[in-house]
């Protein structure tokens, strides 16, 4: 088959809902990372990128009843999911086989949480039981789609999810098991990953500052994003427009530390070689690298040698928007792709924010103002998760 | 101290479920991490956590363990010093 | 392009990291059956399983001895199932969440949560750093791991893959199924209640299945895989569209289904769905099952594959395997695995000698 191309996208984070409410924040530098407003926890003090709707707004958003049982994450992706599938003009699904891939690991926990006596106390929450895992929060993001869907499954891989939901996508693509494939990944806040995260002491008192040698930890951030993938020749048959290419992928492993990045960062490189080789570029062929850049100690001077490896002193244009949405775990791959796919068609490089000082062993600096009038050829994304699970994605104009 | 120090060795066993350990296997002067016991970054975490739980000290980072953590002793001496509970 | 299964190994509540189940099979009496362990410092040292949840440690079992039987050192991909994850940790650090309000929290608990912690952890034992993912969509979890491996074959990026569906079932989230009608009084959990039909529920089992795929044949190759595919189905009749479709494009031609494995598991609303599709698809063939040796959990459609390829390596079919009377001839050539979970996601794989 030829190229796999992207003809649509939807998202929505703590820079608003929307791809154009997020072209417009990324190009005016105005972070997400704020005060905790909906998520219940005695750290409210940790700065989050909390998606700014309550779950009573997004049931409004979608036209969902209050008695309906559903939980944040199947909210926030739904959002994403009709977002994209409109770009796309996916509607008549009738002669289409549309695959759904979709990552996460908090799933239902935001609610589990809240309702874990009930569960197994008494019998006042027990249709949230059955929402609690990952797979059946797929289900209920599928079921507000509107056309017909004849395969689906969920990725669980930590941070790299959405990613790996996109490298799952293209292979179904690529192996023609299906015509069209909806991938990403969704996230809500929840204490019980706030709490987590927060034993590992990688979450940061204030805003997150990716590769600044002060850097102090991550925010956590929530959301969804999903894109529309489909053969070049499925898009022309369908008469919609390609945003770019899905040029290339890689996900391999750290296998370092069930938590820790490795100091070489030797996943990463190899995800970002295995990346290029797929796409059949050369690193000095990208443009821009959308840096995984979560702002721990760890992973920006891990990710930054894995950098230096792959490009040694021709880094590209390098930025973290971690500072922007804060750190979305298994979304993260999703909102990055659809920020790379903003940065690559509207020609801007998103600053990467709150940067001072460069990392002592490192050899170079983030953007750390917005660029615009750039031209980008090819983008980078990367996406680390626990457990060294390490994804790259690359995202090519359309020629 | 002394009494300190047993107990100490006692919680690190628990807490790093150490099995097939005993108090007496511990060397208080021993090195904690790296040689010695041969804990890691997770296990210093887990030694935060211990110390805010049994003996109401709270560290802000986990760079400020890398000095308390040398030995079991320097540890209970620490304890010692700054404990609230 | 042929995709073989190379090796296998499961623990269940079965003799653990054997076959002694096609022989002497153990029977379950009560609706909750822990897996039968084996010693696990065979496979993991005591500094590394000190942090480690029984899931884990089975995991770690399962994958190392699979390798072993199938002459493997290091997979080119290591690709696991898991419908609720590590949820033995996962309960410890809610519990603690909850319980200290949200105070002088454990992290190794938390760590250990996640559901990629077997796919990473087992690369970390071999140092593995190819292809690493992890698959959590309820009952056809395994089944997605699975299609990623076929695929990766199928395109030639990878020559090897360590395929695994993990699951554990522990008390707590055993009673909260039990409210959503998963599982049957302890009265009704034997083999002959299990085949009656009126009964809702099943018994539970953990999941801990490892796979070796590969791209060659070695003499001791357990079967072919000659087609996988997972579907999202909304009736019956989508169910045998895509049966229809996946024969034609797998089974050969003047050849047919000697038997289906079925996720058969006492439960009458999910065992309607399975002979429905046996009567409309696939009459002729011997039916068979494996939930009532190895349990229902989310990654269970993983010992429905493990047991059919044990099958055809074997060339017999052990009696209690067969859900009805064995047809006269009893040689198997292929075996189609289907599996469905709530007759919304649905699985076939067609394995061969």
């Amino acid at each position: 088959m030829t190229d796999i191309v992207i003809t649509g996208m939807g998202i929505v984070s703590a820079l608003g809902r929307g791809v154009e409410a997020t072209a417009e924040r990324l190009l005016k530098s105005q972070p997400g990372v704020g005060r905790m407003r909906f998520l219940q926890s005695r750290h409210a003090d940790l700065p989050v990128g909390e998606v700014p709707y309550s779950d009573e707004q997004l049931r409004d958003m979608l036209g969902i009843t209050p008695d309906f049982a559903i939980t944040r994450t199947s909210l926030l992706g739904r959002l994403a999911l009709v977002e994209a599938a409109e770009m796309a003009h996916l509607v008549d699904t009738d002669h289409l086989r549309v695959a759904f891939v979709s990552g996460t690991t908090v799933g239902g926990m935001e609610k589990s949480e809240r309702f874990y006596h009930d569960f197994l106390e008494n019998e006042s929450k027990n249709e949230y039981i059955a929402l609690h895992d990952c797979g059946a929060c797929t289900d209920m993001i599928a079921n507000g789609f509107a056309g017909h869907i004849s395969m689906q499954t969920t990725i669980s891989t930590a941070c790299s999810s959405a990613a790996n939901a996109l490298i799952l996508g293209a292979d179904l693509l690529r192996t023609g098991r299906a015509d069209v494939v909806i991938a990403g990944g969704t996230e809500c806040l929840s204490k019980f990953h706030l709490n987590g995260f927060n034993t590992l002491m990688i979450l940061d008192s204030q805003p997150c500052k990716p590769f600044d040698k002060h850097r102090q930890g991550l925010n956590l951030g929530e959301g969804a994003a999903y894109v529309v993938m489909e053969s070049a020749e499925s898009a022309a048959r369908r008469k919609v427009s390609a945003l770019c290419r899905f040029s290339g992928y890689a996900n391999r492993c750290d296998a370092f530390h069930q938590t820790a990045s490795s100091p070489e960062g030797e996943g990463a490189y190899l995800a970002m070689t295995a990346a290029l080789k797929d796409a059949g570029l050369q690193p000095s062929d990208i443009d821009y690298v959308n840096a995984h850049g979560t702002g721990t100690p760890n992973n920006d001077e891990s990710e930054g040698h894995a950098m230096m490896r792959v490009f040694g002193d021709r880094m590209p244009m390098v930025s973290s928007t971690k500072a922007f949405t804060g750190h979305p775990t298994s979304a993260a791959g999703g909102l990055e792709t659809v920020i790379s796919i903003l940065a690559l068609t509207r020609n801007f490089v998103p600053a990467n924010l709150n940067f001072t000082e460069k990392i002592d062993s490192l050899n170079f600096v983030p953007v750390t103002e917005v660029k615009t009038n750039v031209q980008l050829t090819h983008v980078l994304s990367n996406s680390f998760g626990f457990g060294g699970n390490d994804s790259s994605c690359i995202f090519s104009k359309i020629s | 101290m002394e009494q300190l120090i047993e107990e100490l060795k006692r919680e690190i066993i628990e807490v790093l479920n150490l099995e097939d350990m005993t108090p007496a296997d511990i060397d208080e002067n021993a090195p904690l991490f790296g040689e010695g016991l041969g804990l890691d970054s997770i296990d210093a975490l887990e030694l935060i956590v211990l110390m805010e739980k049994n003996y109401g000290i709270k560290l802000q980072n986990a760079n400020e363990g890398k000095e308390i953590f040398k030995s079991v002793r320097v540890m209970a001496e620490y304890i010692q010093q700054h404990r609230t509970k | 392009m042929s995709i073989y299964i190379q090796s296998a190994s499961q623990i269940s509540m079965q003799e653990p990291l054997s076959e002694q189940w096609m022989k002497s099979p153990i029977l379950p009496t009560v609706a909750f059956n822990s897996p039968l362990e084996p010693d696990f410092k065979r496979f993991i040292l005591p500094a590394e399983s000190r942090r480690m949840g029984r899931l884990l440690k089975r995991a770690v079992a399962v994958s190392l001895d699979a390798l072993q039987k199938g002459g493997c050192e290091m997979p080119d991909a290591i690709i696991s199932g898991t419908g609720l994850g590590c949820v033995e940790n996962t309960e410890k650090f809610l519990n603690a969440v909850i319980d200290n309000d949200e105070e002088c929290l454990p992290p190794t608990p938390f760590m250990q949560s996640t559901h990629n912690t077997v796919s990473s952890q087992i690369a970390l034992k071999l140092q593995c750093h190819g292809y690493n993912s992890t698959y959590s969509h309820r009952g056809t979890s395994f089944d997605s791991a699975l299609l990623d491996a076929v695929m990766q074959l199928q395109v030639g990026r990878i020559s090897t893959a360590l395929v695994g569906g993990y699951d554990e079932m522990t008390p707590a989230y055993f009673k909260m199924l039990g409210k959503l009608g998963y599982w049957r009084s302890d009265a009704e959990s034997d083999v002959d209640s299990l085949k009656k039909s009126g009964i809702n529920g099943s018994v539970s089992g953990g999941s801990a299945v490892s796979l070796l795929l590969a791209n060659s044949f070695t003499e001791n190759t357990l079967c072919h895989i000659d087609g996988a595919e997972i579907y999202s189905v909304a009736s019956l009749q989508e169910m045998c569209d895509f049966y229809f479709e996946f024969v034609q494009k797998y089974l050969s031609q003047n050849n047919h289904v000697d038997a289906v494995m079925c996720g058969l598991s006492g439960d009458q609303e999910n065992d309607a769905v399975y002979r429905r599709f046996v009567q409309q698809c696939c009459q002729e063939a011997d039916v068979l099952w494996y939930k009532h040796l190895f349990g229902e959990s989310f990654c269970a459609s993983a010992y429905g594959i493990y047991t059919a390829a044990c099958v055809l390596k074997d060339q017999k079919i052990p009696p209690h395997l067969f859900y009805q009377s064995p047809r006269e001839v009893n040689v198997v050539k292929n075996i189609l695995v289907v599996n469905h979970f709530q007759k919304s996601d649905f699985s076939l794989t067609l394995l061969s000698r």
